[in-house]
């Protein structure tokens, strides 16, 4: 295996493209876990970690620019990260345990798209872009639209995201993830990552988004749809909830059945909507 | 054939010139060339906590970092928690709580306990149990090792 440690994103970018079977270091937590259990051989590997715009965290007026290679410790201690974008430090505080919190990468964990990890669930709830860098430049587009299968991405070869785009939305919406785990360290049973919007009593907005029970972060337009103007009581919560457990995809693992994960939908649903508005009250 | 690279590891405060393959982890390196064996091998892919090291001061898997990305950083494995002829304090409550069965764990839970109780001094139980989340022990059931660390803060 040939190895290299660019110094920019362009050199990256030659060294990945230099090789046929490149890959990309960021954290290591699931590329060499893969690596030594066979299931990869990459001809050469890409490490980013010496590439210093990669680790950096600008603040903008509409949103905070996160680098690619920020672990979930810098994003989960980052108290910038407030209102609707607390739900992606939610989320970053509370996946996996500290000695992986401490490795994995932002950058890394879109790329890995793995169904079962919470993060991408709450980038996707909170509207987030990804710069991606390839031959012909950069450009941001909706982390969403990256995730199109379970470990599967529209990247294409010789691309990488270079940073995450979390923007403020509206001024008081507040952003909440929730898991359920058998363990803490353990991945979610279920995850629901929301970012909600009220006006008094009333739903102005939300955007729901539901983890570990699709090939991909789970959104339904008419989910949130059937919660925008409501007060959300329980039968609002129900069918919205309804609505997502009827377009889920689960899976039967050790953490639950199908079914299981079927049900907990709209039960964590609703206890995420009324954490996530007792918040809004502090 | 795999290209090497040279690199100087920090390993316990002291430095360790290696050539090494890319692909080779932290985990192989130190058992392998450096013969720090306190550091054990369980699963190799991160779900164990076995082989937990300190990186500048915080637990890291070191099954899954390569080495030739860790020049320059600050690296703890069990054989650097000693503070002389004492043990660790996490160690010596281990040892008083007869928490400690087969051993093959305890490396990662002393390091990782060590960084908990560094980050907070006295930590719930609930909180020891947060933290011990990556470290699988078989022998224990878990219950006397919480005890332990906790009650290196003071409680009970």
């Amino acid at each position: 295996m040939r190895y290299a440690e660019p110094e920019s994103v362009e050199a990256a970018l030659l060294a990945l493209n230099a090789h046929e079977d490149a890959r990309c270091l960021a954290g290591g937590a699931s590329l060499v876990a893969m690596m030594n259990a066979g299931r990869i051989a990459p001809g050469m590997l890409v490490s980013l970690h010496r590439i210093p715009e990669l680790f950096t965290i600008t603040e903008a007026s509409d949103g905070i620019w996160l680098g690619a290679m920020c672990t979930h410790r810098t994003v989960a201690a980052d108290t910038r990260l407030g209102g609707a974008m607390e739900v992606v430090r939610g989320a970053a505080r509370q996946l996996a345990h500290p000695a992986i919190r401490n490795m994995a990468t932002l950058g890394g964990s879109i790329g890995l798209a793995d169904p079962r990890t919470e993060l991408p669930v709450a980038l996707v709830a909170a509207s987030a872009l990804a710069e991606v860098a390839g031959a012909h430049g950069r450009r941001a587009v909706p982390v969403e639209s990256l995730f199109v299968d379970s470990h599967r991405t529209s990247l294409q070869r010789g691309e990488f995201v270079t940073r995450v785009f979390l923007p403020r939305g509206a001024t008081g919406a507040v952003g909440h993830h929730l898991r359920f785990s058998r363990v803490a360290a353990d991945y979610p049973t279920v995850s629901v990552s929301l970012v909600l919007d009220m006006e008094g009593d009333t739903c102005q907005q939300v955007r729901v988004v539901v983890g570990s029970c699709a090939p991909v972060p789970l959104h339904l337009d008419a989910a949130d749809q059937r919660l925008i103007g409501t007060r959300l009581e329980a039968e609002d919560v129900a069918e919205a909830g309804g609505l997502l457990a009827q377009a889920a995809a689960p899976i039967d693992d050790v953490r639950g059945s199908a079914e299981y994960r079927r049900m907990l939908i709209p039960r964590l649903l609703g206890r995420a909507l009324s954490q996530a508005r007792e918040r809004a009250h502090v | 054939m795999s290209e090497t690279v040279s690199i100087s590891l920090t390993i316990n405060g002291a430095e360790h010139a290696l050539t090494l393959s890319p692909e080779r982890t932290l985990l192989d390196v130190l058992r392998e060339d450096v013969r720090a064996t306190g550091t054990r091998r369980g699963c190799d892919e991160g779900s164990c906590g076995a082989c937990t090291v300190l990186v500048e001061g915080l637990p890291v898997l070191s099954c899954l970092s390569l080495a030739v990305t860790l020049p320059g950083r600050a690296i703890t494995t069990i054989e650097g928690v000693r503070n002389g002829p004492e043990l660790h304090p996490v160690q010596q409550a281990l040892v008083r709580h007869g928490a400690v069965q087969c051993g093959f764990c305890m490396s990662g839970i002393v390091l990782a306990a060590k960084v908990l109780l560094e980050q907070n001094p006295s930590p719930s139980v609930d909180e020891v149990r947060q933290a011990l989340g990556s470290n699988v022990c078989r022998c224990s059931g878990y219950t006397r090792v919480v005890e332990a660390i906790a009650s290196v803060g003071g409680r009970p």
